[in-house]
């Protein structure tokens, strides 16, 4: 029943302070992934869900409230659209409510499973930040890219990685996959750390 | 601990550049226009006297411009940041200086203001977590940073031969700080009273002031100017 109950003070600065951190990690991971074009295309955004994994288990576990997953992929959205990316907004709102339908079961914030299926799909939809810009805004994407002086190898091979179906299939199944082998080290990760410190 | 200038604009004059800001880089017709309005954001700086703040982005700004004329004219790579990373950091410096302004606000002023506009007391805590995120958060990683040295744990030797082990050593001590600053700063929230009602005050809010509303009329004139001469995207 606790997680019908009204937010604290305390579930606001957690959650906020937890959301700010894994979208921190999630550019500086992006950042690092430039090294070339295959990392920052194919393989960054599986690590990124991997790596970020134990962050949003434990804001999901520690806040133990409704609708804390939509608040965070809300502000994630948010930082998108300050960068010029608008469009990401609704789209990671409706990921947020997905993942909230997901987690809606009273008792899913102690269900380690649930909080997997909610992460992997995610992470499985994760790649829409990449997607969407080709798939649906592409024009939008296009402009951005000339006037901002693109590396125009760069435009290219953002191309031929993601609208390439073999292409596009390994990076939905990497990410996912990454998504869900994160789960399972965060779900360890919260019972070897925080369980025993007494923070969950 | 927040230095009080009394050369500070109002938060709504803050906000109000923040946005005008924005508005110049995401909306101008050719982006390479952009250094204009970051000459006008160091001009911003100036006028509040932050002079500390002004020098480390003058060297931020001219570093990225060096490195984008080495780019671009010598065909200069780096190991980690691409061609495109440094342009978006040389465009988005104004928005740096600006907002780096804003959220470094005394938190008091900027409670003030939201609730003088009728803000939820979460959107008002969230801001300000908002707010002291960046600024905590750095000083903390610098701390774990040099733990981390102490114990030999930043070798290169280290970091390559275990990368999980070194993510883990990072990420378990930032959570577990990030958990105790979530209690800290909700006890002295509710202790400086967030969930009472009506409306806050601050010692430092001043109020519009003449250079508030003179701010406000020289980027409104800025604005229309560089979105007129360099056109929209």
């Amino acid at each position: 029943m606790e997680n019908r109950s009204k937010w604290s003070v305390k579930d606001v600065v957690t959650t906020v302070l937890l959301s700010l951190m894994l979208i921190v990690v999630q550019f500086v991971i992006n950042m690092f992934g430039m090294v070339n074009n295959f990392v920052s295309m194919v393989l960054s955004v599986g690590i990124t869900c991997l790596i970020c994994a134990p962050i949003y288990f434990l804001l999901v576990r520690r806040v133990r409230k409704r609708f804390v997953s939509l608040v965070y992929m809300t502000l994630l959205g948010l930082v998108f659209l300050v960068m010029g990316n608008w469009y990401l907004l609704p789209y990671f709102m409706v990921v947020g409510v997905i993942c909230e339908i997901i987690l809606w079961k009273n008792g899913s914030y102690d269900n380690a499973k649930r909080i997997t299926v909610a992460w992997t799909v995610y992470s499985a939809l994760y790649i829409g930040v990449n997607v969407i810009p080709l798939w649906v805004f592409w024009d939008t994407f296009e402009n951005f890219a000339a006037s901002s002086g693109m590396n125009p190898e760069y435009v290219q091979s953002y191309i031929s990685y993601y609208s390439n179906t073999g292409w596009l299939i390994f990076i939905f199944i990497f990410t996912t996959a990454c998504g869900l082998i994160g789960s399972l080290i965060a779900s360890k990760m919260m019972s070897r750390h925080f369980e025993k410190a007494g923070m969950l | 601990m927040h230095t009080v200038h009394t050369h500070d604009f109002a938060i709504l004059v803050k906000l109000w550049v923040v946005f005008c800001t924005m508005s110049c880089v995401f909306l101008a017709g050719d982006a390479h226009f952009t250094w204009t309005i970051t000459i006008m954001s160091f001009f911003y700086i100036v006028v509040q006297c932050k002079w500390k703040d002004l020098l480390g982005f003058v060297l931020f700004y001219s570093l990225t411009s060096l490195l984008l004329i080495l780019i671009r004219r010598y065909g200069f790579r780096m190991l980690i940041f691409s061609e495109f990373h440094v342009l978006v950091f040389w465009l988005m410096t104004s928005i740096f200086i600006v907002s780096w302004d804003l959220i470094t606000s005394p938190p008091g002023s900027v409670s003030a203001f939201l609730s003088r506009i009728r803000a939820p007391a979460g959107v008002i805590l969230g801001v300000l977590v908002i707010f002291r995120f960046f600024p905590t958060m750095k000083a903390e990683f610098r701390g774990l940073l040099e733990s981390m040295h102490n114990r030999g744990l930043m070798s290169v030797r280290q970091i390559l031969l275990h990368p999980v082990a070194i993510i883990e050593y990072i990420l378990m001590p930032m959570l577990m700080r990030c958990l105790q600053m979530a209690d800290q700063l909700s006890v002295s929230a509710i202790s400086r009273g967030i969930e009472a009602p009506g409306v806050r005050s601050s010692y430092y809010a001043t109020g519009m002031r003449l250079r508030d509303y003179a701010c406000i009329a020289t980027y409104i004139a800025f604005v229309s100017a560089f979105l007129i001469i360099g056109g929209f995207r």
